[in-house]
C-alpha cells in the first residue's frame, strides 16, 4: 500500500511540474553591482529532479546540485570558484524564467536577480 | 570668495559627512581584510613549516577522505610557508596543512563582520542606492579635501597644544590631520571616485585602447566537454601552467569538474599593479594550453584601472602603502567628528555676524 501512495505521489509531482528541460540564456545582475552577468543554463528533467549545469558562458560550465521543480517553482544550486549560487526562479511565460539568485562566499554573501528565456528546448 | 568657500565646505560635510565617515572606517578596516581574517580564525590559518609541501594530488587526497568524496571545486595557495592553503568544496571551505596533510577544519559560507565592513564600504550595504550614495561620497571627500586647503591656507595651522575640551583643541586637530593627511586623502579619494565610476571611466580610457586584436597565447580552442581515455593529474596541470611563465608564483587552481579544464592562476611578483592577473587554462585530457591571459597583455586601460585599485588599496607599494591607506582611513571619521564638533560650538558660541568668517 505504502508503495502504492508514493508512486502515486511521485506521478502527481511529477505531473504537476512546468517543463523546464533545454537551453536558457540571459542574465543576472547583483544589488548594487555594476555589471549584469551572462547565465548559460543547461537543464535536464526527470520528473520534478532537475540536473544540468550553468555558467556564463557554454565553454565554462558549472555543475547543478540540488535541483528540483515544483509546479512553476525551479530551485537549483552550483558552486562557481568560491562561490555558492543558490537560484530561486519560476516560470514568467513558457519559454521565460525570472527570480532570485543568493551569491555566498566566505564572509560575503550577495543577492541578485535572474531573468532567462529558452533558447533551446530538449 | 572665502565665505562661500567655507559655506560648501560645511554643506557637503553636512550632506555627506556621516557617508564619508562609515567609508573612512570601514576602509581601515578592509586595508588588513587578509591579516584581520586569518587572525579571527587562528586555528584555521597558521601552520608550522616542517618537511616537504604535499602534492595537490596529496592535499585533495587528504580533503576528499576526511569530506566523504565531498568533489573539489579549487585548491587556494598560500603566499606564506606559515600560512594554510585552503581547499574549496560545495559545501565550504577547508584549510590543511600543506606539509603534513592534516585537515584543520572547514568553513561555511556566509556573511560575516568582515565582508559586513566591506559591504558598507563599497555600497554601504545598501544595493544599488547604497553603491550610488557611496561613490558620490568619493566627490564629495575631494571637495571637502579641495576645500580645506583653501581655508587652511591663510593661518597655515600645523600643531595640536596637547588635548583640551574646548574648541580651539578641535580646530587644532581638525587643521592638522587634515593637511598632514591631505596628500593620501586625497589620492584615497580620487582613486575611489574612479572605482566609484569605473564603468564611465572604462569607456573614457577605452578611447586609449589600441584596437582588440587576438592576444598572445588567446586561442579559439574550446575546453572539451566529452569524455576522455585518460585525464592529465591536478600537479600535471600545474607543471604546464608553471612552464609557460617562469617566475610566476602558484595562487589558485581550479578543477576541470568546475568549468570545463584546469583554471590555472599564477601572480607575478614584478607586477605590483596586476601581477595576479595571469590565467592559464589547461586541457584536461591533452594537458594543451587552451588559452591564457597574462598581466602583460592588459590593454592600456585595464592597466591604468588596476593601477588605480591598487593604489585605492594600497597593494602599490606594499605593506608601507596599506598601512598608509590604513591611517589614512582612520583620520577620515576624525576629521568629520572634529569639523562637526567645530561647527556645533562655533554655532553655540560665536555671534551670529562672525559665522562664516575665517575659522
Amino acid at each position: 500500500m505504502k508503495t502504492i501512495i508514493s508512486v502515486v505521489v511521485l506521478l502527481a509531482a511529477s505531473a504537476l511540474a512546468g517543463d523546464v528541460a533545454g537551453t536558457w540564456t540571459g542574465t543576472f545582475k547583483a544589488s548594487g553591482g555594476d555589471h549584469t552577468v551572462p547565465q548559460v543554463v543547461i537543464l535536464k528533467q526527470d520528473g520534478n529532479k532537475l540536473t544540468g549545469s550553468a555558467g556564463p558562458q557554454v565553454q565554462e560550465q558549472y555543475p547543478i546540485e540540488n535541483g528540483k521543480v515544483d509546479g512553476d517553482h525551479v530551485t537549483f544550486e552550483l558552486t562557481s570558484g568560491e562561490w555558492r549560487f543558490s537560484y530561486d526562479l519560476r516560470l514568467a511565460a513558457k519559454d521565460e524564467m525570472k527570480g532570485d539568485l543568493a551569491l555566498k562566499s566566505i564572509n560575503n554573501s550577495r543577492t541578485a536577480t535572474v531573468s532567462l528565456k529558452r533558447t533551446k528546448r530538449d | 570668495m572665502r565665505k562661500i568657500i567655507l559655506q560648501v565646505h560645511l554643506l557637503v560635510a553636512l550632506i555627506a559627512g556621516a557617508f564619508i565617515a562609515v567609508l573612512g572606517a570601514t576602509g581601515s578596516v578592509i586595508a588588513f581584510e587578509p591579516e584581520l581574517d586569518r587572525l579571527t580564525h587562528a586555528h584555521l590559518s597558521y601552520v608550522s613549516p616542517s618537511g616537504r609541501v604535499l602534492t595537490l594530488q596529496e592535499i585533495g587526497d587528504a580533503v576528499s577522505r576526511k569530506s566523504g568524496g565531498e568533489p573539489i571545486v579549487a585548491y587556494l595557495l598560500s603566499e606564506s610557508p606559515d600560512i594554510s592553503w585552503e581547499v574549496v568544496l560545495p559545501r565550504g571551505i577547508a584549510s590543511v596543512n600543506q606539509y603534513t596533510g592534516e585537515v584543520l577544519g572547514v568553513r561555511t559560507r556566509g556573511q560575516s563582520a568582515l565582508g559586513f565592513a566591506r559591504e558598507l564600504h563599497v555600497r554601504l550595504a545598501s544595493g544599488d542606492a547604497g553603491r550610488n550614495i557611496a561613490k558620490w561620497s568619493g566627490v564629495a571627500t575631494l571637495i571637502s579635501v579641495t576645500s580645506g586647503l583653501y581655508l587652511w591656507w591663510p593661518a597655515k595651522r600645523m600643531r595640536i597644544r596637547g588635548f583640551r575640551r574646548n574648541r580651539s583643541f578641535w580646530f587644532e586637530l581638525h587643521n592638522s590631520a587634515g593637511i598632514f593627511l591631505l596628500v593620501p586623502l586625497f589620492v584615497l579619494a580620487a582613486t575611489g571616485a574612479v572605482i566609484g565610476f569605473e564603468d564611465q571611466a572604462s569607456r573614457l580610457l577605452g578611447k586609449l585602447n589600441r584596437p582588440h586584436t587576438i592576444r598572445s597565447g588567446e586561442t579559439a580552442t574550446s575546453p572539451r566537454t566529452m569524455p576522455c581515455a585518460a585525464e592529465i593529474t591536478t600537479d600535471q596541470a600545474v607543471a604546464i601552467a608553471r612552464a609557460q611563465m617562469p617566475g610566476a608564483v602558484l595562487y589558485r587552481v581550479q578543477m576541470p569538474r568546475y568549468g570545463g579544464a584546469y583554471r590555472v592562476s599564477l601572480d607575478d611578483p614584478q607586477d605590483r599593479v596586476a601581477g595576479a592577473r595571469n590565467l592559464m587554462v589547461i586541457d584536461r585530457c591533452s594537458g594543451d594550453v587552451i588559452s591564457s591571459s597574462r598581466s602583460s597583455d592588459l590593454l592600456l586601460a585595464e592597466r591604468i584601472l588596476a593601477a588605480n585599485e591598487a593604489i585605492h588599496t594600497g597593494e602599490v607599494l606594499g605593506m608601507p602603502s596599506r598601512i598608509l591607506a590604513c591611517l589614512t582611513s582612520v583620520a577620515v571619521p576624525v576629521q568629520v567628528i572634529s569639523g562637526l564638533l567645530l561647527w556645533l560650538r562655533r554655532r553655540k558660541i560665536m555671534p551670529t555676524a562672525e559665522r562664516g568668517g575665517v575659522v
